[in-house]
This record gives structure tokens, C-alpha cells and sequence, in this order.
């Protein structure tokens, strides 16, 4: 039996109080007999404390009634063993089977399944045995039997995956698993012990609770392969870095493929680490699929491809409306935002403005809201009820109106503003807000005016002047948004267009506004891919062979996928399409083994070495019964108890009062 | 110490409480009372009969023919009755309270035990003088009666009225006097047993009738020596023996408060009996008997 709150039980000292209150009593205790009442008067109520108990059911009822209550919160547990699990003399033979992408070399698995079949077999009649596989992850493929024939079966269902295993990772997961398994437990590992894949510290691998350890090692002999280390795009084209493992000097060819088609090729002539680079090729208008393939016949074909998406997408335009084209805040807002290269600036005259355009947009910039006029303001009203986006700033026009139009931002009768020639920094920040995080430097910026605004409920100010005035508010309208800096950027209201902060915060403001994130184009096999961060969850991942990831179901609920084979994803969310790649961990393409000294000192280190509880059962997988409900209902029973012994000690005293 | 001192004294000792409630004969216990009492007393009291003549009346039918005066018949051939002082008392009827508040006292006796004593002795000593006597318990309701007579036998009649009294429920003055007035019609000595736990309106109420209807009433109020001077170390927790009422009541109340509150109370009651021409007596129960009837009969004396 354990307890769940076990400092619960210091409320046990709280049984002093019934103790203390049985030994007090209002009236004397005592009692005599007299002749007459009638020239009596009552003395003053006293409370005696007696040195003996009175009433001493009713007090063991109450003291067990908050002993009762005390173990209830508690919460006291039962643990039972799982009736799976059962004793045997020879324990548990653990054959866990490396499925890393490493073992996929040319008849490396066979030679897996030969030597795993070899340690189910070497295992004593009366043994369990369970098989596991091991990757990035550990897992059980067979339960615990004595059937050898069940776990040599399941081995043919056993193949070698795209994803990296770390020894000190499984070996972990070994030791979790053995806490539970009858004693002693053996653990045959089937890997070809990569040196790549040991852990910084070497007692890592060293499970407690494995009473044997027999390492079975595959793929002998020495190994020769090629990988990509690294594929990096740029202006002046793509670099590559490779590495060959071996002593044998084999030549091998590198195709760079751009959309499947063979662009460039290069020979290598030797193995070592070598780093090409290729020109730029003819990026099409979008994501592009590059693949740098080696062409050579090496122990691993796995990480023959590297995989690899370049975006080309043309700038996205950008409406700025304005009354003048030529205006600063023109020419800043256009620099800042034409700097990433994913944006183009198209100034429009407010006047000449067609609002019926703005469904073609995601959002659009106004370099002073104050110019915006009815038929504009309802036109922007509807944009952003159906999800559009407005980036505006706020001028002399805006500051002459009582209100602002679209935002609705009445000014501050209470608005104070700094004397000339004095400034006011940046006061708070809501620096978590995707706008601001990414941004620094807004204590360099002056300002000498801003609009006071008053702030709606519902309204996120996220920049406050030191004054506490806003200077930065998102307001939604709809499903869209308003990022309103009450502010001008014609220098005259403040320095923030020549500070380098307001690059930055255009475009962040921009990335924010346009509803893309920009996330990463490659993985490395095995990670996780956030869904939500391309907007929606709703949507479809398609795998590199073709096949979708996702369920009916899942296509609204999945918040992530894992990325368990090298190639291309296609992620389609409600934003857009988008290509994400996939590859094999270059650690896994180093086939070199860990030395014979290290694996007998890991042979030697694991075993003897039993685990607190060994024998027993694993609390975290036996059942726990919880027995606060009966202690619960024992309390009610006391508790009628108590009443009753209460009611009747109470009795006498009523009658004698009465 | 003279031999007589000696002997006064140990028949005094006799009389002490303790000793008489070992005493299980309450004849007995009425007859050492007395003899105790005459012992003491330097002549003979005169409790209601006196020996003294006072005056001549005719015989009338009825009247005990052993006070026919003999001589004036020898020489008048005329039946006289001869007529002493306190011939008015000849008749002696004892009202003895029987509540539950009587039971309280002790040991080695209760006030009720004490007021059986009293009331035997006086029973005795009345019998002794020929007096007729006769007696009442009562508590709230008349328990027991017996009829005022001087026959012979009758007193042991008397004696066992009083002795099986026992002490049970509460007081009540109005009900069992107002019965007890329809039962006697002559005048005589109504001697009233109790601790007059009780208003005193109320017991005026049930006595002044008989005081104005020419009975002599004497008040014997027993009351036991923790009544009169209560002794508690601690706060104490008192039951009324009556009504079964329980008060908490302080050692200080009880040493300072509560003997002037039952002092108060005597003095009102004596004040009560004094307005309607009764006697009051205060009987200490760790008093001797013979003690508390020499003081009533001195007390007697000297109000003749």
C-alpha cells in the first residue's frame, strides 16, 4: 500500500483537538445533590479542563473519523502485480534488434535476423523472451512468451527504417522496460555498433536492472560509403560538403537534380571529405526540388540523395495607399519592406484607389489613416471582416479628426504631449508578440509625437511610450487584423524609420500581416513537422512515396507528423501548398564500428548490477488500485456513528437543562 | 465532675444525632428525647397541659371523666370538669413535611430522619402530659393522617405515621393545610415540621387560616448545617433535590452570597410567623435533639 499525498498525513495531529475538547466541559463535573435551587444564583460560566476523558465512543469515533479523513486525502493506493507477468528461474532474454537506417547495407538485415534467431534460440527453454526494435525510438514487437518460435516469426517482420538510433537513448529505454520484467533479464543487442551512435558519456549505455549483456555484431568488415554532410543554397549557387568512409579509393559520381532533372554532375575520386559547388541553376518560379544524388555502389544506398527545396517565389505585392508616392514614409516603408526580397512595394493614390482590388491582396499599408474616406473605410471594413490585414500609420490629418476611421480609435482628451524639442523613448513591450520578438534596438528610437488614443477593451497595445500612451495597437476587426502605429514616419513625428529597428519591424510586421511563417524546408528523417505552423491544422501531408499521412480524421486535428523516410513532403494547408525535405542523418552514414575495447568494457560494465525493487513488479505498470473511495465510505459510516453517540450524550443534557 | 454531671452527660450524648439514628425503634428515640429533656430541665415543662387550676366547667358528654372533680360532686351531686391553664392546648397535631428537599442532609441524618425524631418526641412528650396527638405527612398532597387522640395505642399510631414517612417530590403549603383545616375542628397546638423551602406568601397563605381560627401554630424550620453555612473548594454543581434543576454555583457565592440570602430568609419567615402570632423555631440538625425541644419548651415558658 502507498500513499499518493502522503504529507496529508500530518493533519493526523489535528485528532489533539477532539482530544482537548473531551477534556473540556462547561459545567462542573461536580455534581450534588441540594435541598433547594431557590437561594441559589449560577456562577459564571467556566470551561474546566479535566484531567480525565469523558465520552470515550464518541471520542474514538471522532478521532477516527479524522484519522478517516486525514487517509482519504492522502490518498492511499494498492498496487497489484499484472497477472501477465509471470516467475520464472531462467528471467527474461531481451533480443533487441537495431533497425536504424545503417542496418539497411546489403545483406546486413539478414544477417540481423540470423544472429537474432541465433540469441532466441541460445535462450533456456524456461526463459521469456521478448523482442524489441530500436531506432529513434524502442519498441515491443513481441510480448513476453516462452514460445521461441512466436519471436523468431515475428523477426521476418522487422526491416530496416530511415531514422538514426542512439545507443545511450535505447539503452534507457531498456532500463525503464527491465524495471518490470521478471528477474534476471538478459539483453542480447543485434546492432553493427556504430561509433557514431554512442552517447558523449559512456555510462549511458549502461542500463541498471540487466543482469547479462550480449552484444551480437553485425555487418563485419570495412565499411564504404558516401554522404552528403551538408547542401547549402545562396545567391552564387549551391555548395555541397560529401564525405567518403573507407580505405578502398572508388570513384563515385554526384548528380545534382533540379525538379528530377539532372543539372550538373561531378566525379569524386577518392573518399575524404570533399565540398563542391555548383552554379546557380535555373530556379523555376516557386519551391524547387533539389537533389544532390551519388552515384556510386556503397555499403549504404540510403544516404545516396540529399534532399533539399529552394524557394523562387516572386516578390509579393504589397498595395501601399497614399496621397503622394514620393512621400518619406513612402520611400521607407517601401525600402524596409523590399529589403527581405519577398515583398514589392506598389504605392497607390488614395484617390485613384479601386477598393474592389483589395480581395486580391492579403493586406495592405496605409501611410496615413487619416486620408482614408468613407467609401474607403467601408471597403477596408469589409476587407478586414473577411480576413484581410492593414499595416497603418497615423499623420497630421488623422491627428485633426476626433476618430480614427476603420480602427474607430477616438484621441485622448487627456493626451499630454512633450515639450519641443523633448522626446519620449519606448516605454513596455510586449516582446512575445510574432511582431516584436524578433526585433531590437526600440530604445534608440524618439519620439516627438504620437496621437493619444484611447485603447478599447479587446485592443492589444504592444508598444507603450514612456508616458504610457500606445504606440503600437493590433485591433481585430473581423477575422482580420490592424496594426496601427499612431504615429507619422515623415521624420517630423519621430526617428524610427532611420533606426535600423524599423527595418525589422516591417518586416516582421510584414511576415505577421501576409499569415506566413517561415519554417524550415529541410529535416533531418525522424523529426517532427508542426502543422500548425503552417497555419492551419486542417490540411494533408503527402510522403515521399506518394501516399498520404494523414487520416480523414486526422486532417483536422493533427497537430504534427513525423517525417520517418528520406524525400519530399507536400504539405497542403488552407495558407497554400508548400514542399518540405527529408534526410538521412549524416551520423548514420559513418559506418565505422566502436572499438573492441569499448564494447568489452560496455559488455563488462552492464550486468550485476540489480535494480532497487528487482524481483518485484514495475509500480509504474502494475495496476494501482486507489482506496479512497472505500476509506471514503467508512468515513460516512463514522460519521453516522459519530451523530448517533453525539444525539445520545446530547440527551441527558437537554433533559437536564430542560 | 459530680456523678449527676457525669450522667447528664452521657444521657446527653445519647441524644447526639449520630447517635440516635442508629436508633431503629423511633419509639425508643421519642422516649430517650424526653427523658433526656426532663432530665435537664429544673422542673417540669408545661407543654400544653398545665397542672395549674384555672376554673370549674359542667360535664358534657364526651369529656374524659377522669377530670371529674370528685369532690365537688360529693358535695354539689354535680359533675364538674376541672379546668387547668393550657387546657386550649390539649390537643397537639404535628405537620410534618415529607418533600423531597426534607431528604437532604447527612449522614449520620437527614433532616426528614431529624424531623421524625422531633416530631416523635414531641408526640411522646404531648402523650406523656395525656395530650391528645395526632399527625400529618405532606409533601405536595396530603401523604398520611392520623386523628388527634389520647387513647392508648394511638400514639404508637402516630409514631408509625411518622416513621414511614419518606422524602419524595416538591412542597406545597395550600392544598394539604386546607385539608387539613376541614379535618380538625378544635383549637389545639399545630406543630409544622419542614425547612420551608417555599414563598412565604404562599406558606402564610396555607398557615394564617389556622393562626386566625385559634390554633397556636409553631413553625419548626430543620435545616441541615451545609444549608447554613455551605462549604465547596471548587465550583460545584447543584442538583435541587425537587425539581431537579441543576445550577453551577461558585465556592465564593457559596461562602459569602448564600449564607446571607438563607439568613435573609429565616429572618423573613420568622418575621412571617411572628405577624400571625405563630412561633418560629430553627432546628440545626447537628444540633442535639434534646438540645432543639429544650429550647422550644424554654422558648415556651417564657412566652407565657
Amino acid at each position: 500500500m502507498g500513499l499518493l499525498a502522503p504529507l496529508f498525513l500530518l493533519g493526523v495531529f489535528a485528532v489533539a483537538l477532539p482530544i482537548w475538547l473531551h477534556r473540556l466541559q462547561a459545567q462542573s463535573s461536580d455534581r450534588k445533590a441540594f435541598s433547594s435551587a431557590m437561594l441559589l444564583e449560577t456562577a459564571k460560566q467556566q470551561v474546566h479542563v479535566k484531567k480525565e476523558l469523558k465520552y470515550l465512543l464518541l471520542l474514538a469515533a471522532r478521532i477516527l473519523l479524522l484519522v478517516l479523513m486525514v487517509f482519504a486525502f492522502a490518498k492511499p493506493f494498492l498496487t497489484v502485480p499484472p497477472n501477465a507477468i509471470i516467475s520464472t528461474a531462467s528471467g527474461t532474454h531481451l533480443v533487441l534488434v537495431d533497425t536504424s537506417v545503417s542496418m539497411d547495407r546489403a545483406g546486413v538485415f539478414s544477417q540481423v535476423q540470423a544472429e537474432a534467431s541465433r540469441a532466441i534460440d541460445g535462450a533456456p527453454a524456461d526463459a521469456l523472451i521478448q523482442l524489441l526494435s530500436a531506432d529513434s525510438s524502442m519498441r515491443v514487437v513481441t510480448a513476453l512468451t516462452n514460445d521461441k518460435s512466436t519471436s523468431r516469426s515475428a523477426l521476418g517482420s522487422l526491416s530496416a527504417s530511415a531514422l538514426r538510433l542512439d545507443y545511450g537513448e535505447v539503452m534507457s529505454a531498456v532500463e525503464r522496460l527491465a524495471d518490470s520484467l521478471p528477474p534476471p533479464v538478459t539483453l542480447h543487442f543485434v546492432s553493427d555498433f556504430q561509433a557514431s551512435a554512442m552517447p558523449v558519456r559512456f555510462s549511458d549505455v549502461v542500463p541498471a536492472g540487466i543482469a547479462g549483456f550480449e552484444p551480437h555484431v553485425v555487418g563485419t568488415g570495412e565499411p564504404f560509403n558516401w554522404s552528403v554532410d551538408f547542401l547549402r543554397d545562396n545567391s552564387d549557387g549551391i555548395d555541397v560538403g560529401l564525405s567518403g568512409f573507407g580505405d578502398r579509393e572508388r570513384i563515385a559520381n554526384v548528380d545534382l537534380l533540379l525538379n528530377n532533372v539532372v543539372v550538373d554532375s561531378r566525379g569524386l575520386s577518392q573518399t575524404g571529405p570533399h565540398v563542391l559547388h555548383f552554379d546557380a541553376p535555373d530556379y523555376e518560379e516557386g519551391e524547387n526540388r533539389v537533389v544532390l544524388r551519388i552515384n556510386t555502389d556503397d555499403d549504404l544506398r540510403a544516404d545516396n540523395n540529399r534532399y533539399h527545396v529552394v524557394d523562387n517565389d516572386p516578390p509579393a505585392t504589397i498595395p501601399l495607399l497614399t496621397l503622394n508616392a514620393d512621400s518619406l514614409p513612402v520611400t521607407y516603408l517601401s525600402a524596409a519592406l523590399e529589403s527581405a526580397g519577398d515583398y514589392r512595394v506598389e504605392p497607390m493614390i488614395i484617390g485613384e484607389f479601386d477598393p474592389r482590388v483589395l480581395s486580391r491582396y492579403r493586406w495592405v499599408v496605409i501611410d496615413e489613416i487619416g486620408f482614408i474616406d468613407q467609401q474607403l473605410e467601408q471597403a477596408l471594413t469589409e476587407f478586414l471582416e473577411n480576413g484581410g490585414n492593414l499595416l497603418a500609420f497615423a499623420g497630421d490629418r488623422a491627428a485633426s479628426l476626433e476618430s480614427l476611421p476603420v480602427t474607430g480609435h477616438r484621441q485622448s482628451a487627456t493626451s499630454v504631449r512633450p515639450q519641443a524639442g523633448d522626446f519620449l523613448a519606448i516605454g513596455q513591450m510586449d516582446v512575445r508578440h510574432p511582431v516584436l520578438s524578433g526585433t531590437e534596438g526600440w530604445q534608440s528610437v524618439n519620439v516627438s509625437r504620437s496621437l493619444s488614443l484611447d485603447v478599447p477593451d479587446g485592443d492589444e497595445v504592444l508598444i507603450r511610450l514612456e508616458n504610457n500612451e500606445p504606440f503600437l495597437i493590433e485591433k481585430r476587426v473581423g477575422q482580420g487584423r490592424i496594426l496601427l502605429m499612431p504615429a507619422s514616419l515623415d521624420n517630423r513625428w519621430n526617428d524610427l524609420p532611420v533606426r535600423p529597428v524599423f527595418v525589422s519591424f516591417i518586416i516582421e510586421s510584414a511576415r505577421y500581416l501576409s499569415g506566413v511563417n517561415q519554417i524550415p524546408k529541410t529535416y533531418i528523417a525522424g523529426a517532427t513537422l508542426p502543422l500548425a505552423l503552417t497555419g492551419n491544422s486542417s490540411g494533408q501531408v503527402v510522403d515521399p512515396d506518394g501516399n498520404s499521412v494523414l487520416s480523414l480524421a486526422d486532417t483536422t486535428r493533427e497537430q504534427q507528423i513525423r517525417l520517418n523516410k528520406p524525400g519530399f513532403y507536400e504539405v497542403y494547408t488552407p495558407q497554400g501548398e508548400t514542399v518540405v525535405a527529408a534526410n538521412v542523418d549524416p551520423l548514420e552514414s559513418d559506418l565505422r564500428k566502436v572499438s573492441q575495447e569499448v564494447l568489452d568494457r560496455w559488455q563488462d560494465a552492464t550486468g550485476g548490477q540489480p535494480l532497487a525493487g528487482a524481483g518485484s513488479f514495475n509500480a509504474e505498470e502494475a495496476e494501482t488500485v486507489e482506496l479512497w473511495h472505500w476509506v471514503l465510505f467508512l468515513l460516512a459510516l463514522v460519521v453516522i456513528a459519530e451523530s448517533i453517540l453525539g444525539n445520545m450524550h446530547l440527551t441527558p443534557r437537554r433533559m437536564e437543562r430542560a | 465532675m459530680s456523678p449527676f454531671q457525669a450522667s447528664r452527660n452521657t444521657a446527653r450524648d445519647l441524644l447526639r444525632p449520630e447517635v440516635l439514628a442508629s436508633l431503629k425503634n423511633l419509639d425508643l428515640v421519642a422516649r430517650s428525647v424526653v427523658e433526656g429533656v426532663m432530665i435537664g430541665m429544673h422542673r417540669s415543662p408545661k407543654f400544653g397541659f398545665s397542672q395549674e387550676f384555672a376554673e370549674y366547667r359542667s360535664y358534657n358528654e364526651g369529656d374524659d371523666p377522669r377530670f371529674i372533680d370528685w369532690n365537688v360532686f360529693a358535695r354539689t351531686e354535680k359533675t364538674y370538669i376541672k379546668r387547668f391553664l393550657g387546657d386550649t392546648n390539649s390537643h397537639l397535631m404535628i405537620l410534618l413535611d415529607a418533600s423531597a428537599s426534607m431528604g437532604f442532609g447527612g449522614p449520620p441524618v437527614s433532616k426528614l430522619r431529624y424531623a421524625q425524631f422531633l416530631s416523635a418526641s414531641l408526640a411522646f412528650l404531648a402523650a406523656r402530659q395525656h395530650d391528645a396527638v395526632g399527625c400529618m405527612v405532606f409533601d405536595e398532597e396530603v401523604r398520611d393522617y392520623r386523628d388527634p387522640s389520647t387513647r392508648s395505642g394511638k400514639l404508637q399510631g402516630v409514631l408509625h405515621c411518622i416513621d414511614s414517612a419518606t422524602a419524595s417530590t416538591g412542597t406545597k403549603f395550600d392544598k394539604p393545610f386546607s385539608k387539613f383545616r376541614e379535618q380538625v375542628s378544635r383549637r389545639g397546638l399545630v406543630a409544622v415540621i419542614s425547612d420551608f423551602y417555599c414563598d412565604i406568601e404562599e406558606l402564610l397563605a396555607g398557615v394564617r387560616p389556622l393562626a386566625w381560627h385559634g390554633q397556636d401554630v409553631v413553625l419548626f424550620q430543620v435545616l441541615d448545617k451545609e444549608e447554613l453555612n455551605p462549604e465547596f473548594k471548587s465550583n460545584v454543581l447543584l442538583e435541587d433535590l425537587e425539581t431537579g434543576e441543576a445550577i453551577e454555583v461558585a465556592p465564593q457565592f457559596m461562602r459569602d452570597a448564600y449564607p446571607q440570602r438563607i439568613r435573609a430568609h429565616i429572618d423573613e419567615l420568622k418575621k412571617a410567623a411572628a405577624g400571625i402570632g405563630a412561633d418560629h423555631v430553627l432546628v440545626n440538625t447537628s444540633d442535639s435533639l434534646d438540645q432543639a425541644l429544650r429550647n422550644y419548651l424554654l422558648f415556651r415558658q417564657r412566652r407565657k
